[in-house]
């Protein structure tokens, strides 16, 4: 199987879909030529013309225009350079993307087919307005999809799915992983949403890892064997539809949980995900089991490098937090 | 466009059409039998009909808070829209909706309850009308208050440097609720902003059905050829408070309402009518008299569409 990286991976899979169907069509800031702010759509305006197009530099436009453009039968698959570009656009993706076919499309049975890709995360020094981790709010907002693919097989066959969908889909990539390598089929396959990846199986902790945060359960999985803890480590690939099923299913054999995210803690994912594990236990009539949290501090996040990792989570305060459920 | 004698008694009837509607919701409103909001768009039948009783069934069209008489006129169901406003569960979006409507199979394009969030749902209209090649067009209406938003130039900048088929169409009634245009927007017409899009920009009579047709239609054709967006702002007048239920607050006088009201667009177009001898008096009351019919009766039906089921308000979130 060929390793490639994971803008490769993204880039064959909107080349697939380019080909598959005449309204795939792709626009956002620079995306012809070398392919956006970070080259994932290189190469692809040159063989698909105007259907991989430059956009003004208009948040709001761009990700307005894909739910018109949706409306009226398109499958646009538009980029943003940075989450954190997202606070420009929220009434388009809040108000409108989310709500259309709740609010104006229950009679024609509206779907409103898109895919919004980002680059996400910080630990590279781009200081509070293009660091972020934002799926919070949107894990919030009702109608929305969410997809944080860990892995350049999984970038792929995950991005397959989202185009495919006939929802909204949020689609985040982190900054670190665009040139990570792993193996990836040439031929198509697609990865279902809500289906969890079990990515190192363990027996004491429960881990469950959110984008990058997952290399970094790894790396402190890895770390606590020497000392002979097991962490079963888990990527929910998807946190709307989000499978708790396989979380519970490994809480049921460690009985501990942490829930990791690298976006600020307060009313953070972890929090929310954490709440879903306690009510599922206790209206099955079971203990609730040690749980912690690992996220960002509540603060911006700061340029200077050890400021900024002194905010982010590590392999570090992961350990930490696991020796606090293992108490 | 040339218009026959028939299209100018069709115009008429979807000015009264929508007159007739919007005066049957505001009675029910101030009965108590509306939950939410309703904002009046009397005053501005003459936009409404002359914008879009001519647009294909395929044609896009954005329509504002105050826009039944454009809609109807573009083929929304007048029984689904007044359910939806009763929160029925026979309305466009089963009374989760409510005062803003969709109607996909009729071209009329998703409203909303954040001003100026119609220019970006626009753009994308017209961009899939351009790539998907039906010779479709857009018509997206916005008031003077929208037009005060970022997304208007974001959107149209995006669509002069993208050649999109759009007509932006603005209906200037002076107030974006208590606030004076003069107060809002820099510039001395909204028009004038064409110029920065590299489009045309003309000034309309907004209470002259047949100078709004002539000129819209004009732009429509421009649009459907190829040659890009164009701007159209209509000044005209909202005759009732921005929202049913508010108390006038001294922000216009007695006299400017009086006045613009002398140029009511339906006295008007009916003056020219019977002036032109097109029409007699009799045919004109007859035309009133079986819409009374249609509105008595779409009331009714409106009334006995029953109220959604609870479950209703847990589906319709995802495409399963």
């Amino acid at each position: 199987m060929p390793e490639i990286n994971m803008r490769q991976a993204l880039n064959q899979a909107l080349r697939e879909e380019l080909l598959h169907d005449p309204t795939v069509h792709i626009w956002g800031e620079n995306v012809e030529g070398v392919g956006g702010g970070f080259l994932i759509t290189m190469g692809l305006s040159n063989e698909f013309g105007e259907r991989v197009k430059d956009s003004p530099l208009a948040e709001t436009a761009i990700v307005g225009a894909a739910v018109g453009a949706a409306y009226c039968g398109l499958r646009p698959v538009v980029e943003l350079m940075f989450a954190d570009f997202t606070y420009i656009c929220m009434d388009e993706i809040v108000n409108k993307m989310a709500k259309v076919r709740y609010s104006f499309g229950a009679y024609n049975d509206v779907k409103l087919p898109i895919v919004v890709r980002m680059k996400v995360g910080g630990y590279f020094a781009q200081s509070s307005e293009h660091s972020q981790t934002p799926l919070a709010h949107f894990m919030h907002t009702p109608g929305l999809k969410l997809v944080f693919p860990t892995t350049p097989y999984e970038a792929k066959g995950l991005l397959k799915t989202a185009i495919r969908d006939d929802n909204p889909v949020l689609f985040f990539e982190h900054i670190i992983h665009f040139a990570a390598k792993g193996e990836v089929p040439e031929e198509e396959y697609f990865i279902p949403f809500e289906e969890a990846n079990i990515r190192r199986e363990g027996s004491d902790v429960t881990v469950v890892a959110i984008g990058y945060m997952v290399d970094l359960a790894l790396e402190a999985a890895e770390e606590l064997a020497k000392e002979g803890v097991s962490l079963e480590v888990i990527d929910p690939r998807t946190l709307e539809p989000l499978d708790m099923d396989t979380i519970m299913g490994s809480i049921e054999k460690t009985g501990r949980v942490v829930v990791v995210d690298e976006d600020v803690t307060r009313c953070g994912i972890p929090a929310e995900i954490l709440m879903q594990i306690f009510e599922q236990l206790t209206e099955a009539g079971k203990t609730p089991v040690p749980m912690a949290r690992v996220g960002a501090a509540n603060t911006p996040i700061p340029y200077s490098p050890e400021l900024e990792k002194a905010v982010l989570p590590s392999a570090d305060k992961i350990i930490e937090a696991v020796k606090k459920v293992l108490v | 466009m040339k218009l026959t004698h028939e299209d100018k008694i069709l115009l008429y009837r979807n000015m009264l059409r929508g007159r007739k509607y919007d005066e049957a919701l505001t009675k029910m409103f101030n009965k108590g039998q509306v939950p939410g909001m309703w904002h009046s768009g009397i005053g501005h039948e003459a936009v409404g009909a002359g914008v879009a009783t001519f647009l294909r069934q395929d044609d896009w069209l954005e329509v504002t808070h105050r826009g039944i008489t454009h809609g109807l006129a573009k083929g929304l169901d007048a029984r689904m829209w007044l359910a939806e406003h009763l929160g029925r569960v026979g309305g466009y979006a089963k009374g989760k909706g409510g005062h803003h409507c969709a109607d996909r199979e009729h071209g009329i394009l998703i409203g909303g309850g954040t001003i100026g969030s119609c220019f970006p749902i626009a753009a994308g209209a017209g961009l899939a009308a351009k790539r998907l090649g039906k010779d479709q067009i857009v018509v997206c209406l916005f008031g003077d208050g929208a037009a005060q938003r970022a997304t208007l130039h974001s959107c149209m900048n995006l669509a002069g440097v993208w050649n999109l088929p759009i007509v932006w169409v603005c209906e200037n009634n002076l107030y974006s609720i208590t606030t004076h245009v003069k107060n809002a927007i820099a510039a001395e017409n909204i028009a004038d902003l064409a110029h920065s899009y590299n489009m045309p920009g003309e000034i309309v009579d907004g209470q002259d059905v047949l100078m709004v047709t002539e000129v819209v239609m004009d732009a429509v054709e421009r649009a459907r050829n190829g040659k890009g967006p164009s701007l159209i702002e209509c000044k005209t007048y909202r005759f009732r408070e921005h929202g049913e239920g508010e108390i006038p607050t001294p922000y216009r006088t007695r006299e400017e309402v009086k006045e613009w009201k002398k140029r009511d667009p339906i006295k008007l177009f009916r003056y020219l009518l019977l002036d032109e001898g097109v029409v007699t008096e009799e045919d004109l009351n007859a035309i009133g008299t079986k819409l009374d019919k249609e509105v008595a009766e779409t009331v009714d039906w409106a009334i006995e569409s029953p109220m959604p089921a609870l479950e209703e308000a847990f589906t319709d979130i995802y495409v399963e």
